[in-house]
């Protein structure tokens, strides 16, 4: 029954737009006025007369239960742009009035619980209520204390930091019904606890996490608790500052942009070391946190004129909280964190200074919606959409308000939601190492408020889109690749439409140059996803060169063989039958006897290079219908080819060589069918890597193509998530010390190929960095590269470089000896029937269960 | 403590359609006596609580395994995909099952790609109990998929209009 209920509030949400969303048709102009309707309709009409008037009739007739009201009252909380004082005092009364309904009780704390995990934007107002509550009845203080810092406590205990936090400023947002200093004796405590943490290691992330909470949790506290609470804040700060300050040797490698480019449009910032200087900042202005809602604590009083109200409110006692020692890390391995932004610090401020703590607060609040509800993107959306229902009225102008607009207005400091929106979608999209979900849920998430509001929000990720490309040249290349992955699929989702003529003039560029570059790549990944016909009609006739022509025609690849003129052209041909018609081993083997008799006579090295190449070029040439049919040819022919890989290195890396020139008009394919042989263990990773970075490269020209760093990032992947599946079965509660052996053994042999493998990586592209490459610098001497194509080509390597040390660096701290033998410890320490945070299988596949799973169904 | 409720609607829940299948063929096995030592019988959404397989439908016949994998390999790598063929004609007829090595990511692929657009047409997702060597899924007397014989618009990405439209045309002209 309650989930029915639960479920209709979804619905009614979803109804609500999908509603107007049927009404508008494919015309730009009656959308953005559909959109403006729909906002003034959210500020004018309160959701209840909205909501009796979509369910209706039936509900009308009938005075509403109590627990169902309060239920959808507690949902849709704050769902206009104006403060909603009067709708928490009603629903204080009202919580008052059934507080001696014990089921009552027990389900609002559970909704209330599950909205502030859930939906960090309504914290601010959930506490009101219960701070009204106070004095209506101090029981609903009492209770609510008492599930909230159970709840908190959980999450501390389990290293939910997330959770933790957003439990703590849930509690910080009832400052004013505390005793003495409330939360800042237990924030004082967290950061005792820092201390303890750094000072035993001088790279503690965990420290660093805490920090972060402690630095959000302040400005709620003081919103809720006023000036006289101004002094522990300062006091506080004053600490914080020393750990804020600290420069990890990881924050070194996280940089979104390269490192010594004077055209950096935003310098490294560390989330801390922000927060502190922006809180110093509002310190100096009063701790005003104009953005944060501010209800008026004496609000109830003035509005209620019972004499039942006790003279003066009950203070009740900031609830106890344990912070265990040692400290859980939790599950998901923790790192430095930058901040990052699209829009600040721009001439027009549509979005806060990097200086105004609003950004950090506005921005942290963003990000929890987005990622606590990633099960949910179309409510995301909404919430996204409707952010300026959330923080103080006049925060944000009104919605969809053109950027040119904006430029008109000034003086005036009223930020433009839709930018903060995108902004903060972006910067997590593009977080170093990692973001908490899959990136294409990122995706899903920016195709999905494109939905909502397409008026509004298209502009503002045009700008989005043309900020990153203007930067490509210095970005991370990690992040230039997700950029041109999200692209790509964006455009996917929306006809393909984008202005391409703007980037024309930079198709005269060479193909080094990473604008060019990043062209050529979308484009194969747009036909990727699509065909080269429906590409080439998206965009304008100067780029149809970059398309192959011979896409057009939807057949196979030629085969080589065919043309007399190849080498071995008959027995290329021979073996392509013979596979077809699934000939015996020995009459396959006859046909490679005649290539190597003939390559022997030939003079070449190694005979196994050309019967290699003509037997998996035959397999590419069978199997080239599709995937399926190429995978069922591998099949066929894994025997010889697993005998091939183990005879001699130079035919094993003729594999790749061989798969790469067959599908050379749709590496895409090729990289696919890599990734097939990997699995199959027919390649091993250092051998793609050693094809890549011995055979392919060049002088570095190859670091240019999208799909060779595609090539390698999913090789270097395959390994590395393999490695963290063996260090997760390492760290089983109770493993038996036969098995202990057994995956310390295991991840031992696999920590040092994959650190030979980094190595490899490193070293070569480090070569190109350098200018140290023979082939580099023989082509340059010798006039074949320009000297302004070598300087590109060094630049590359030097983004490549950089890449793979931070990859290595991340694996190190993840499953590198000191990381595992310190999560060993915890591990010991753990009291026994803690529930472990991480469910794990045996068989070297374990699986990280994320945060709240359990809340699935 | 009992499962927490989320306050809005999760969009990685299986279809009441795949559910109510699950069911069934729960009921139709348990006269069999799987369930001797009365142990109850698996809720339908227990089964699926592991899935790894999912059901992808409203694609274009024309939609390739190549296309497909680049979309659903953003969710997790990708163990198994099979073309839904037409039973005669031995063609895509516009759905595929997709097989991810883990659960989490087929929910995944539930949330971020269910209902965005693949090869330009909205694609929707469902987990599937798994795919099963010989296996027959809903596909009606054309040899296609059912919802395909009793579509009224055209749809050139499917094959044009409904086939049975088509058969009745046949019939008419015999006459």
């Amino acid at each position: 029954m309650e989930e029915l209920n639960v479920k209709q509030e979804g619905e009614d949400r979803r109804d609500r737009r999908g509603g107007g969303g049927g009404n508008r048709n494919n015309n730009n102009r009656k959308r953005r006025n559909d959109d403006e309707e729909d906002g003034h309709y959210d500020r004018r009409g309160p959701p209840q007369q909205r909501r009796r008037y979509n369910d209706g009739p039936p509900r009308r007739h009938y005075p509403e239960a109590p627990l169902p009201k309060l239920r959808r009252m507690f949902l849709n909380i704050a769902s206009q742009v104006v403060l909603p004082q009067a709708e928490t005092i009603q629903m204080a009364k009202d919580l008052g009035d059934n507080f001696d309904d014990a089921e009552l009780r027990s389900h609002i704390f559970d909704i209330l619980i599950q909205l502030i995990i859930e939906q960090p934007f309504k914290i601010p107002f959930l506490a009101a209520v219960i701070f009204y509550g106070n004095d209506v009845k101090s029981e609903i203080v009492t209770e609510t204390l008492k599930r909230v810092s159970a709840r908190t406590q959980d999450a501390l205990n389990a290293g939910q930091w997330t959770e933790f936090k957003l439990m703590l400023r849930f509690l910080a947002c009832l400052q004013g019904v505390y005793e003495d200093t409330g939360i800042f004796v237990f924030l004082g405590q967290l950061f005792d606890t820092v201390v303890d943490l750094q000072s035993a290691n001088e790279n503690d992330v965990v420290g660093i996490e805490i920090v972060k909470i402690i630095l959000l949790t302040i400005p709620y506290a003081l919103v809720a608790g006023g000036e006289r609470f101004h002094e522990q804040a300062a006091e506080l700060l004053k600490n914080t500052g020393i750990v804020a300050s600290n420069v990890l040797p990881m924050e070194g490698l996280i940089h979104s942009y390269v490192r010594d480019s004077a055209e950096t449009p935003i310098s490294y910032l560390s989330i801390i070391a922000l927060l502190q200087t922006q809180l110093s900042n509002e310190a100096e202005s009063g701790w005003t946190f104009a953005c944060i809602p501010h209800f008026n604590a004496n609000a109830m009083r003035m509005t209620n004129d019972e004499e039942s109200l006790p003279s003066a409110p009950q203070m009740h006692a900031f609830p106890t909280l344990t912070i265990p020692s040692p400290v859980n890390p939790g599950p998901k391995p923790l790192f430095p964190e930058a901040y990052f932004s699209l829009f600040a610090d721009q001439d027009i401020e549509t979005v806060p200074k990097t200086t105004d703590v609003a950004a950090s607060l506005i921005r942290d609040a963003v990000v929890d919606t987005i990622d606590q509800m990633d099960f949910n993107r179309e409510v995301v959306a909404k919430f996204l959409v409707d952010i300026d229902n959330y923080w103080s009225q006049g925060t944000f102008a009104k919605r969809g308000i053109a950027f040119d607009k904006f430029r008109e207005l000034g003086g005036k400091v009223a930020w433009k939601s839709e930018d903060m929106v995108i902004d903060a979608i972006f910067s997590q999209l593009l977080k170093l190492p990692s973001p908490e979900h899959k990136l294409v849920y990122y995706h899903s998430l920016i195709t999905q408020s494109c939905k909502v509001a397409p008026a509004a929000i298209a502009p503002s990720l045009g700008r989005a889109i043309r900020c990153l490309y203007r930067s490509l040249h210095i970005m991370d290349l990690e992040l230039v690749n997700r950029f041109l992955d999200w692209f790509s699929h964006h455009l996917s989702n929306f006809e393909f439409r984008w202005r391409w003529t703007e980037w024309l003039e930079d198709l005269h560029l060479s193909n080094l140059h990473p604008k060019k570059a990043f062209i050529i790549a979308a484009l194969d990944k747009e036909i990727r996803l699509s065909f080269a016909k429906r590409i080439r009609s998206t965009v304008p006739e100067d780029m149809h060169p970059l398309i192959p022509e011979r896409l057009d025609e939807d057949n196979s690849p030629d085969f080589k063989y065919e043309n007399p003129e190849t080498p071995f052209a008959a027995e290329g041909q021979t073996l392509l039958v013979q596979l077809r018609k699934k000939a015996s081993a020995d009459d396959t083997q006859e046909t490679i006897n005649s290539i190597h008799e003939k390559a022997v006579q030939l003079g070449i090295a190694d005979p196994l290079v050309p019967s290699t190449d003509a037997f998996v070029t035959a397999i590419c040439r069978l199997g080239a219908k599709s995937l399926s049919h190429v995978l069922s040819c591998i099949e066929r022919g894994k025997e010889r080819l697993l005998q091939i890989a183990e005879t001699s290195p130079a035919a094993r890396r003729q594999i790749v060589a061989s798969v790469v020139e067959y599908w050379k008009d749709q590496p895409g394919v090729a990289v696919r069918i890599i990734d097939i042989l990997l699995n199959y263990t027919i390649l091993a990773p250092i051998t793609v890597v050693q094809w890549v970075f011995g055979d392919h490269m060049g002088a570095g020209e190859a670091l240019t193509e999208s799909w060779v760093y595609e090539m390698v990032a999913n090789t270097v992947n395959k390994v590395t998530k393999r490695n963290r599946q063996i260090a997760l079965a390492r760290l089983q509660k109770g493993l038996p010390q036969e098995q202990v052996e057994m995956v310390d053994t295991t991840l031992t042999k696999d920590r040092d190929a994959s650190r030979e493998l980094f190595k490899y990586i490193e070293d070569a592209v480090n070569g190109v960095a350098e200018g140290a490459c023979d082939q580099l610098i023989e082509k340059e001497s010798n006039g074949e590269l320009s000297a302004q194509s070598a300087e590109l080509i060094r630049a590359w390597g030097k983004r490549w470089h950089t890449v793979f040390v931070r990859k290595a660096a991340v694996e190190e701290s993840v499953v590198g000896e000191e990381a595992v033998e310190t999560r060993i410890k915890l591990l010991a320490a753990e009291p026994e029937p803690a529930p472990d945070p991480m469910q794990v299988e045996i068989n070297g596949v374990a699986k990280i269960e994320a945060n709240g799973d359990d809340e699935r169904y | 403590m009992p499962a927490v409720r989320s306050t809005i609607e999760r969009l990685d829940k299986p279809s009441s359609y795949a559910t109510a299948k699950v069911g069934s063929a729960e009921c139709s096995r348990r006269p069999r006596g799987r369930n001797d030592d009365g142990e109850p019988s698996p809720e339908p959404e227990d089964k699926l609580k592991d899935a790894t397989t999912l059901y992808v439908g409203n694609l274009s016949f024309y939609t390739t395994e190549e296309q497909i994998h680049e979309l659903f390999s953003k969710c997790g790598e990708i163990k198994r995909l099979v073309m839904g063929l037409d039973r005669f004609q031995k063609t895509p007829c516009g759905f595929c099952f997709v097989e991810y090595y883990t659960h989490q990511d087929a929910l995944d692929c539930m949330k971020y790609i269910g209902g965005t657009k693949l090869d330009e047409r909205v694609i929707r997702t469902d987990l599937d109990e798994g795919f099963a060597e010989g296996r027959q899924y809903g596909r009606g007397k054309s040899g296609g998929q059912v919802r395909d014989e009793y579509r009224n618009e055209y749809d050139p990405g499917r094959g044009g209009f409904g086939r049975a439209l088509d058969d009745y045309g046949d019939e008419r002209d015999y006459r």
